[in-house]
């Protein structure tokens, strides 16, 4: 390369300091470099900040050799500073301290003693610039620049700016750096100036002034503490982040040197980057000394900047081309899904649900109220069946997350708790794992096993997303914008098949309705599948068989999930999803009304067992909103909400199932019971047509046989009759057939009564519409006028008459 | 041996100057005794600057060091320029009137410093073995050869004892060193500190390497080989600070860092790396090229010797036996995300510990005779509590402090649950016994950085001996079913034992137990049996005793050992027969638990 033009480097400098403007919004100039001039020659400011980005604007040349030889520029910007202040000096300033008069006396001394221009002076007396200025000089890197890993940085770095990221491991305390030695000479009086540019200096032997070299007297030379330069020092250590480093190795450290006004900008722990110049530290140090062919290097820090957690994960990096491509391959979502924990079998939708809880709905402030975006999903089921490995997953990717056990949390451990200080005294916050989640994932896994009165310190995080305070005399309000990921085992330990639901659930329905999706995963042997669902009761076990084996075989999963992405292309692209925004287009609104009333329809018809409530309305809207920014798009599409709105009913089923699995015979009847009931209508004599029955039973997914079967048995029970032909059904209510249907179901099996005036259509749609129009507020408030109507709803009921 | 000449006299100047000669020269070398190894031959018989070997396993990494590659040296007195290089060296060597320049003509480059420890666990058998192949008679270097203008500072900590350091001659050199240490600067730190071994109360070595190329991505806890110039200049310990004043120099480097981080080279010599290289095994019996099918084909009869003795020492229960070969050759063969395969952590439980109360460590003591690397750890609550099992970041001495799970693969681990007693653990001891169920589990091991944990993979085979079921997890339990007979005899079958276990069936039991982790393995395509048996068992399946896909990969992966044990390098179906038979009889003696002995 050849040799840069200085001077000319230097003026052109010197022209951008001066000519550079930016024009605001309002159209005003902006001179960024004289104000800062200005402010420097006031001294109200020390830290002279050179963006490298107007630079770059300017003269993108220039700006590139700055970045390969910053040492040399900073000193050059130094020169070009001072030259130019006087110019920016309007008034007076008032000397601050010592060593503004100190200065102020030497420009004047020197005025006085070198009137004659060009005079020689002995270097040794002639005032080092160090000594002069007030103020240094800072660049700050390009905004496009890359930070490198601390691992990266190598010999060819040296000299160079550069940015790096990190974990403050270290901080010294801050002391005070010479950065000129003032001496004065025992004998002849005289100052003598050494600028120290090391860490380290050695004290010139004698007087150098000329009246003691000529009368050979070699003066004692005597340190002038005030008359001296210092300058803030601080070494801080960073560390490798977890994840720069390769699997195997020791996270690596850097040293950087902070001076003047870099310093005390972070602390142990801080995530960090540093802008500076890596350089070599010669003369310095114990190896230097001993060993002579060693040299330490660190960073000079021009910028450290405290990064919080979003940025500092590697989320922040740009897709690669290669990346992208892998993306663009068909079915994002399904591949996606799948690769979360690959090595977990199966639970397909399951894992899409996560990846929606990854994602994340999109949050809405309406009039200041909040309605949070952050999915909530609590994983149920029998031990073994991988729910801690799918929390243990999510906890590696989600770039934000804290893992806990019920068991070993309180609810002061995952809220906050207020400490009190044993020196001061004072009252310190302290955020749980829920307030250290914030704007992440918070994984508890055992949750069954928490202590109630500890769980429902959550239910506030889980609607509200905050953290209120009451306490010691604290009053305060803490974010906790957290995505709840639950996992729990069923109330007995594993899947109790003789008890309900409900007791083998055994959470209150408060905090099960702030699930949005509750999944239930059952370790079953496939004989307990009814048979309509999957013809042979062996072909589960013979795939997860053959899955099995085949990791053994290659030593790989097979080949359909060996598509699986890796799992830092994941967490990327899921940072980059949630940079969308997407919004619910209008058009879309009667859809969402309608799949809304039909599930809660369908709620009432089947024995519901989270029940269906507005916030399942909102579940189904965060759903399908976390799908379209899957897709990256700014609109929610139809199949979006169909996507989310089986979502929810898998996880529904998942519940019911187990219901049937466990009495498969009466259940099957039971339901085919209900939907004739809901095809003749209420009231005794009402008729259906068999062919109807038949169409709406195969719909459901009946056999023919079964309904058969069932008309069957409700015929002998005297339930209904059946006309001679065999096409109509004919209800007759009778006392008798209550008992002993009551009897034979049992009263946990009685159907809910579909026709329930309360619950037409119309008002479920009113209700829905009102809460589109309010950009869907708050869900208490219609959660509860159901609740209350319930009663009511089974006085009712024909069976209890 | 003409094409060992050169090694034992070849400088760091020689190398240089002819790099790619020497290196092919090494690498063609048929075998390495006659370059001596540290391990076996103690470092200060050797002269700075010699072609040494060092056999270990990575404990630490430090940062890389900047050093100069080319530099020149000003003689003052004759004005003459020399050209140097600072590669494989710490010092200069310069003489008194030369000056480095230290201005102009630098380059620098870049080197890896590794924390070298002789490997943890390895057992005496293995050691004495090591220790005659490489034994070298060495005479005492020439004093000109060494340093002499630090002679004076040199303060040799090898000098008070011998190589085979026994472990009380080590307690009273401490003690001398402590009382020493005492009277000069109060910055002194332990010989154990500065040695950093992961396993307490053993002996060991450790060098600090300096590695010079990158491309072999070298790991933690891997066990290297390592040949290197030797470089035991005194001078680099970091006891030999040069007073500092204050005020001259504000940043003082932090003086415990300075000292941990540069010990003195009698007690950790330097090496400068000219080849590394990674070691499969450590087991000094099996050398040479690896034949699979010479492997499989001797495997039975080593496999009946060895089956005969097991049987004798876990009280005449065969079944015990099968378990415990299968535990000795398993190894982590498959890794992925949260799955890990090939492990076998076995738990005996029912140990006849009334009757014999150290019957765990008799049995250990045998077992230590098979394996190569072992380590046997009562689980006493003084010692979950007090113990560092993992390893730890010390930001002080910016060093990783190591602890007793940071162990190479393939080592044995044998935690004693029969001397457990009733008591309280603390946090540290939860900490511990959760540490322990993560390693079962997950044969992962996580390291404290302060800042962040980072798990670290590692494959350790973990036995537990315990009377109830251990508290601990573990891939297969047996219960112990001694037989009455043997159980009135055991001293005298332990005694019988080692007659019986004669140095040749010894090796013979030796290499098959270390041939075997190497042998390829696969699994047929055609598995209709086991898809077929799976089938029947989760149809068989009941609440009480459920049968899940854990069960299918815990069957295959003792499916393999089984096999692998009779020299079958695939499975087939005699073998899984064989294996299901085992577990079911396990099941069997579980249901049918009998009153402890």
């Amino acid at each position: 390369m050849a040799m840069r033009d200085y001077t000319a480097d230097k003026e052109t400098l010197k022209n951008f300091f001066i000519d550079f403007c930016e024009t605001d919004d309002e159209g005003h100039k902006r001179f960024k470099y004289a104000d800062q001039l200005t402010s420097l020659a006031h001294r109200e400011k020390v830290a002279f900040v050179v963006e490298l980005d107007d630079l770059q604007e300017t003269n993108e040349e220039l700006a590139e050799a700055v970045r390969q030889n910053t040492r040399r520029y900073t000193n050059m910007v130094s020169d070009v500073v001072y030259e130019l202040l006087p110019d920016y000096k309007h008034r007076e300033v008032t000397a601050k301290d010592a060593l503004d008069v100190y200065i102020e006396h030497r420009i004047v001394l020197e005025a006085r003693n070198h009137r004659i221009p060009g005079e020689m002076r002995d270097p040794r007396n002639r005032y080092p610039p160090e000594l002069i200025r007030r103020f240094e000089v800072y660049f700050r890197d390009l905004s496009s620049s890359k930070s490198l890993p601390i691992r990266e940085v190598k010999a060819e770095h040296i000299g160079k700016l550069m940015t790096v990221r990190g974990i403050v491991t270290r901080c010294t305390d801050v002391k005070p750096l010479l950065v000129v030695a003032t001496y004065s000479c025992g004998a002849c009086g005289a100052e003598t100036y050494q600028p120290v540019r090391g860490l380290q200096f050695t004290p010139p032997p004698a007087c150098a002034a000329d009246d003691c070299r000529l009368n050979n007297t070699s003066g004692q030379l005597h340190l002038q503490t005030r008359g001296s330069r210092f300058q803030k020092f601080q070494e801080i250590k960073i560390q490798e982040h977890s994840e720069q480093v390769p699997v195997g190795h020791i996270p690596r450290q850097l040293a950087v040197y902070c001076r003047g006004d870099t310093t005390r900008r972070a602390q142990p722990g801080d995530h960090v980057a540093v802008t500076g110049v890596f350089l070599p530290l010669l003369g310095g140090g114990f190896r230097q000394i001993v060993q002579g062919l060693l040299s330490d290097t660190y960073l000079e820090a021009h910028e450290v900047r405290c990064l919080n957690e979003s940025e500092s994960s590697a989320a922040a990096e740009a897709l690669s081309e290669a990346e992208l491509a892998q993306l663009a391959e068909e079915e994002l979502y399904a591949r996606m899904a799948t690769s979360l924990a690959p090595e977990i079998y199966g639970l397909e939708d399951v894992k899409k649900a996560l990846l929606l809880l990854l994602v994340g709905g999109v949050d809405r402030r309406p009039n200041g109220m909040r309605i949070r975006g952050n999915i909530n999903i609590c994983l149920m089921g029998d031990p073994g069946v991988a729910k801690s490995q799918l929390l243990a997953y999510i906890h590696r990717l989600a770039p934000r997350s804290q893992y806990t056990t019920g068991r070993g949390s309180s609810g002061v451990g995952l809220t906050a708790a207020v400490m009190k200080d044993p020196f001061t005294g004072e009252m310190m916050l302290e955020g749980g794992a829920l307030v250290l989640a914030d704007q992440g994932v918070c994984c508890i896994d055992e949750f069954d096993k928490m202590a109630d009165a500890d769980r429902t310190a959550i239910h506030e995080v889980m609607e509200q997303q905050t953290i209120s305070i009451a306490k010691a005399g604290i009053m305060t309000c803490l974010n906790a914008r957290v995505s709840i990921l639950a996992a729990a085992n069923p109330a007995y330990g594993r899947y109790n098949p003789k008890r309900s639901v409900e007791q083998n659930i055994q959470l209150p329905a408060a905090l099960l309705s702030r699930f949005d999706l509750l999944w239930l995963i059952r370790d079953q042997p496939n004989r307990c599948v009814p048979t309509h669902i999957i013809p042979d009761p062996s072909e589960k076990d013979l795939e997860l068989a053959k899955h099995i084996a085949y990791v053994h075989q290659h030593g790989a999963q097979p080949a359909a999930a060996t598509r699986a992405l890796p799992m830092r292309l994941v967490r990327r692209y899921v940072a980059l999803t949630r940079r969308k925004q997407p919004a619910v287009p209008r058009h879309l609104a009667d859809y969402i009304v309608s799949s809304y009333v039909e599930l809660r329809r369908e709620a009432r018809n089947a024995r519901d067992v989270t029940f269906t409530s507005a916030r399942n309305l909102l579940a189904i809207l965060r759903l399908s909103t976390a799908l379209a920014r899957l897709r990256l798009s700014d609109v929610v599409e139809k199949e979006d909400v169909s996507e989310a709105i089986r979502l929810v009913e898998m996880s529904k089923q998942s519940l019911q199932q187990v219901d049937e699995n466990v009495q498969r015979g009466v259940s099957a009847t039971d339901r085919i019971f209900a939907a004739v009931r809901e095809l003749a209508g209420s009231g005794a004599g009402a008729t259906v047509k068999i062919a109807d029955v038949l169409e709406r039973c195969i719909d459901k997914g009946f056999k023919p046989d079964q309904v058969d079967a069932c008309i069957e048995e409700y015929e002998s029970l005297n339930v209904w009759q059946v006309n001679q032909v065999r096409t109509k059904i004919t209800f007759i209510w009778t006392v008798v057939s209550r008992t002993v249907t009551q009897k034979e179901i049992g009263s946990r099996a009685v159907p809910v009564n579909s026709i329930d005036g309360l619950y037409t259509k119309e008002k479920n749609t009113l209700a829905v519409k009102r809460l589109q129009r309010q950009d869907r507020k708050s869900s208490k408030v219609k959660g509860a006028p159901r609740a209350a109507r319930r009663p009511s709803a089974n006085t009712r009921d024909p069976w209890s008459a | 041996m003409h094409d060992t000449i050169g090694f034992d006299t070849v400088t760091p100047d020689l190398w240089l100057a002819n790099e790619q000669i020497w290196k092919e020269r090494l690498i063609n070398l048929r075998h390495w005794h006659k370059i001596p190894l540290i391990n076996s031959n103690a470092s200060h018989n050797l002269p700075d600057g010699t072609l040494v070997r060092f056999r270990g396993m990575i404990q630490d990494m430090h940062n890389p060091e900047f050093y100069f590659n080319q530099f020149e040296v000003y003689n003052t007195a004759t004005n003459e320029v020399k050209n140097k290089s600072g590669k494989y060296r710490d010092t200069a060597n310069i003489l008194e009137n030369e000056k480095i320049n230290y201005t102009e003509n630098l380059q620098s480059a870049q080197r890896q410093t590794m924390v070298v420890v002789s490997i943890p666990g390895l057992n005496a058998w293995a050691q004495k073995i090591e220790d005659t192949q490489n034994h070298l008679d060495l005479t005492e270097p020439n004093s000109s050869k060494r340093l002499t203008s630090a002679t004076k500072l040199k303060r040799c900590y090898d000098d008070t004892e011998e190589d085979d350091m026994e472990v009380e001659q080590d307690e009273t050199c401490k003690e001398q060193k402590t009382k020493e240490t005492e009277n000069r600067t109060a910055n002194v730190v332990s010989r154990e500190h500065l040695l950093n071994f992961p396993l307490p109360d053993v002996a060991s070595k450790s060098c600090i390497v300096k590695i010079y190329t990158e491309d072999d991505q070298l790991k933690l806890n891997e066990m290297i080989e390592v040949v290197g110039f030797l470089s035991v200049d005194p001078t680099l310990s970091g006891e030999f600070q040069p007073e500092k004043d204050p005020l001259v120099n504000p940043q003082s480097e932090n003086e415990v860092e300075a000292i941990t981080l540069n010990p003195p080279p009698s007690l950790v010599p330097r090496l400068h790396a000219v080849h590394v290289k990674k070691l499969e095994h450590c087991n000094p019996l099996v050398e040479g090229e690896f034949d699979q099918n010479e492997v499989l084909k001797q495997a039975n009869s080593a496999r009946e010797h060895l089956l005969k003795a097991l049987t004798e020492l876990l009280l005449g229960d065969q079944l015990a036996a099968e378990y415990l070969i299968c535990h000795l050759i398993a190894c982590v063969y498959l890794r992925q995300e949260t799955l890990t395969l090939g492990s076998c952590c076995l738990n005996i439980s029912n140990m006849p510990t009334r009757r014999y109360p150290h019957y765990a460590k008799q049995l250990y003591d045998i077992i230590q005779q098979f394996v190569t690397k072992s380590y046997y750890l009562p689980l006493t609550i003084e010692n979950m509590n007090t113990m560092a099992l993992l390893p730890k970041k010390d930001y002080d001495c910016n060093r990783l402090t190591s602890g007793v799970l940071q162990l190479s693969k393939h080592t044995h681990l044998l935690l004693d649950e029969t001397q457990m007693e009733q008591g309280r653990l603390d946090a540290t001891g939860v900490g511990n016994i959760t540490a322990l169920g993560n390693l079962i589990k997950t044969q992962k091991v996580e390291y404290d950085f302060k800042y962040y944990k980072m798990d670290f993979e590692s494959d350790v085979a973990v036995l537990i001996l315990s009377e109830g079921k251990s508290l601990l997890p573990s891939d297969y339990h047996v219960p112990l079913r001694p037989e009455e007979s043997s159980l009135e005899i055991f001293d005298a079958i332990v005694e019988a034992a080692t007659y019986y276990l004669k140095e040749d069936i010894m090796n013979l039991i030796r290499m098959y137990l270390t041939n075997l982790k190497l042998v390829k393995y696969t699994i047929p395509d055609d598995l209709k049996f086991v898809e077929d048996d799976f089938i029947e068992m989760r149809r068989n399946s009941t609440t009480e005793e459920p049968v899940s896909a854990e069960d299918l990969h815990r069957l295959l992966v003792l499916a393999r050992l089984v096999s692998l044990s009779r020299g079958h390098d695939s499975l087939n179906k005699e073998c899984w027969e064989i294996t299901k038979k085992m577990e079911a009889d396990i099941q069997n003696r579980l249901k049918n638990r009998v009153a402890p002995v």
